[in-house]
């Protein structure tokens, strides 16, 4: 396969993110502006300019027209995605690590950071008329988080409950309508980089830096699988035609200037579902990756590295008919 | 009227007239491809012209989907012209999923395994060879495909001595443990490169057939069913034109045994196909014969 490498970014590339039809491409990086992209040929269709620090987090509502983005500028914004001009701001007392739109695009949940003496909370708005007031606006529903920070976040079951990756490795569920805590597992041993959503909605796989990723349920937090690697885990996707999952990483960015890349191991890493067993990889990368993303129809992936390009590769027929020997 | 630009005596005084002038970038359509030439100063000075070919192609989408295709850039991108900019997007070098099997992995450790019983019961033959009576599986046996192998029911008698003084010094030699750098290790080395050949790369050389006279229109599908009756296949690999994406003409197939392959060019070397006869070989003969 022939990749397209997007260069659209000075730094480390933070997230990246597919809209629901998979035509449009998001990426985000420690230099402040995100980038939207055309999966298909690679073509920039825009950034979204007016953040003054590292972007953390992004996303996308189902109907493309909006798009979030926390920074650490201490801010969330709500962009029109066609434009790229801001809709509405929320400044925040601390960096804005997680945010999502809710499953029906109502609302959206933005997690922030425990530093500067601010306890880490979980805000919940409603962005379904949002305009400049966006900022003013009480939140829905503000939880505070006692323990370690969140560090990725998930709507679950349909908008009734939210699932939370939390800096030491616990996974906690939460009711929004009471904002208490349901259950909390702790499979993890270490921070938990990225949580995403099967197709269906029903399995979520969770990275960590523990050299792990894993498949849990999303109803009862039962732990389904577990993908063993030999270096922190920064990103895992579940493939949404195939039992596949594939899993980015690569040593702490810190430790890159001291390894080669031929030992870093900065490729992406595809996993059976079920067996647990790695069947493939793939090379790319001059620096570990921090997400990976399927697109929608499943025949391609992107994964966007430390290195801060973000590369689309479309399957080669091989990878289809690929057969596990049972 | 002729205008200054029309006359132009000779190629010199292009060259002078062009003097620091870059030739304005071109692009032209044609059949499909958008083909840019750009000229530009390269890092030692000297005049580079850069040619980017890019396949136009119409796909039929969803409303919405069409519907953003015609949003106009924003951002860092305003100024962009339609089509990707060739300063963000790259096309990359052409990359492979590496397929592994962790069953490989455990068949090294097993290896590992099996090298650690030898150095215990060196002396008591756990393993015996069926072709040279080695201290290895027969599969293994470095002697395997050679002349020794069939004529060993004739004078199998004299060989196997010398053959098992060898393996005998190469384990003397292993166990003890001092360094010898990679040259020196003349029993090592040798045995390495036999374990490297036996699991990896020659034995694909070894398998892999090349079946040229193929027509344009041969896809990978098409070579696949010509080939899948022999066995089963490794790896396919049809050359195809980089932009049209026609068969070149030929193609390389590695079986997963060396059987399959030998059947396969008996069979199809000669054969027609597509109003073509094929010829099919041994796609390097030089390792082939070495072996």
């Amino acid at each position: 396969m022939k990749p397209l490498i997007l260069h659209g970014h000075e730094r480390a590339i933070t997230q990246i993110k597919y809209n629901r039809e998979g035509d449009l491409l998001f990426s985000s990086s420690k230099d402040n502006k995100p980038n939207v992209w055309y999966s298909l040929n690679g073509e920039r269709l825009g950034t979204f300019n007016g953040h003054q620090g590292a972007v953390w987090c992004i996303d996308i509502d189902w109907t493309s027209t909006r798009f979030l983005s926390g920074a650490g500028d201490n801010t969330l914004k709500l962009w029109d995605c066609e434009t790229g001009k801001v809709i509405g701001s929320i400044s925040t007392n601390s960096p804005v690590r997680a945010c999502n739109f809710s499953y029906s695009g109502n609302m959206a949940v933005f997690a922030t950071d425990k530093s500067m003496g601010h306890q880490c909370e979980i805000h919940i708005i409603d962005v379904r008329n949002a305009d400049e007031s966006l900022s003013k606006a009480p939140p829905i529903l503000k939880i505070p988080v006692n323990g370690h920070r969140v560090s990725s976040l998930l709507w679950s079951s349909l908008d009734e409950t939210l699932l939370t990756g939390h800096e030491k490795g616990e996974i906690t569920q939460w009711d929004l309508q009471t904002g208490k805590k349901l259950s909390n597992v702790t499979e993890h041993d270490n921070t938990i980089t990225d949580m995403q959503m099967s197709k269906d909605g029903t399995m979520f796989i969770t990275s960590s830096k523990d050299h792990t990723a894993k498949l849990f349920d999303c109803d009862n937090l039962m732990l389904l699988k577990t993908y063993k690697t030999e270096r922190p885990v920064n990103s895992a996707a579940i493939s949404p035609i195939l039992e596949h999952v594939v899993l980015g990483g690569g040593q702490d960015a810190m430790d890159v200037t001291t390894t080669s890349a031929r030992i870093g191991k900065f490729d992406s890493r595809f996993f059976h579902l079920v067996f647990e067993e790695e069947f493939g990889r793939v090379k790319g990368h001059f620096g570990p990756i921090n997400s990976v993303a399927f697109h929608p129809d499943g025949k391609s992936y992107s994964s966007g590295g430390e290195d801060g390009y973000v590369r689309v590769h479309n399957f080669d027929q091989s990878y289809f008919e690929y057969g596990f020997d049972y | 009227m002729p205008t200054a630009d029309d006359v132009k005596s000779s190629w010199a005084d292009e060259v002078e007239l062009e003097g620091g002038a870059l030739p304005p970038p071109t692009e032209v359509r044609e059949n499909g491809f958008k083909i840019l030439t750009e000229y530009k100063y390269g890092d030692d000075n000297k005049k580079t012209k850069i040619v980017r070919t890019y396949k136009i192609e119409k796909r039929i989408v969803s409303k919405s989907i069409a519907l953003r295709k015609t949003w106009a850039k924003f951002g860092e991108s305003a100024d962009d012209k339609p089509g990707p900019n060739p300063a963000t997007t790259i096309g990359g070098e052409d990359v492979y999923m590496q397929y592994v099997t962790s069953k490989e992995e455990d068949n090294k450790v097993e290896e590992d395994g099996l090298d650690k019983l030898k150095l215990v019961a060196a002396d008591k033959a756990v393993v015996k060879c069926r072709t040279c009576n080695g201290d290895h599986w027969t599969s293994k046996c470095p002697w395997k495909d050679t002349a020794l192998a069939s004529a060993k029911t004739v004078d199998g008698e004299k060989k196997t001595p010398q053959i098992q003084a060898q393996a005998g010094d190469s384990t003397i030699k292993s166990m003890t443990n001092k360094y010898l750098p990679p040259n020196m290790r003349g029993d090592g080395a040798a045995k390495r490169i036999d374990n490297a050949g036996m699991s990896g790369a020659r034995r694909d050389d070894a398998i892999a057939i090349r079946v040229s006279n193929l027509s344009d229109s041969t896809t990978d599908a098409d070579l696949e069913e010509l080939v899948k009756p022999f066995g089963p296949v490794n790896k396919l690999y049809l050359a195809k034109e980089k932009q049209t994406g026609q068969c070149r003409g030929f193609g390389y197939v590695h079986f997963k045994f060396r059987n399959d392959a030998v059947k396969a060019i008996a069979t199809l070397n000669g054969h027609g196909y597509d109003h073509l006869i094929l010829n099919v070989d041994w796609s390097k003969p030089n390792t082939h014969s070495n072996q």
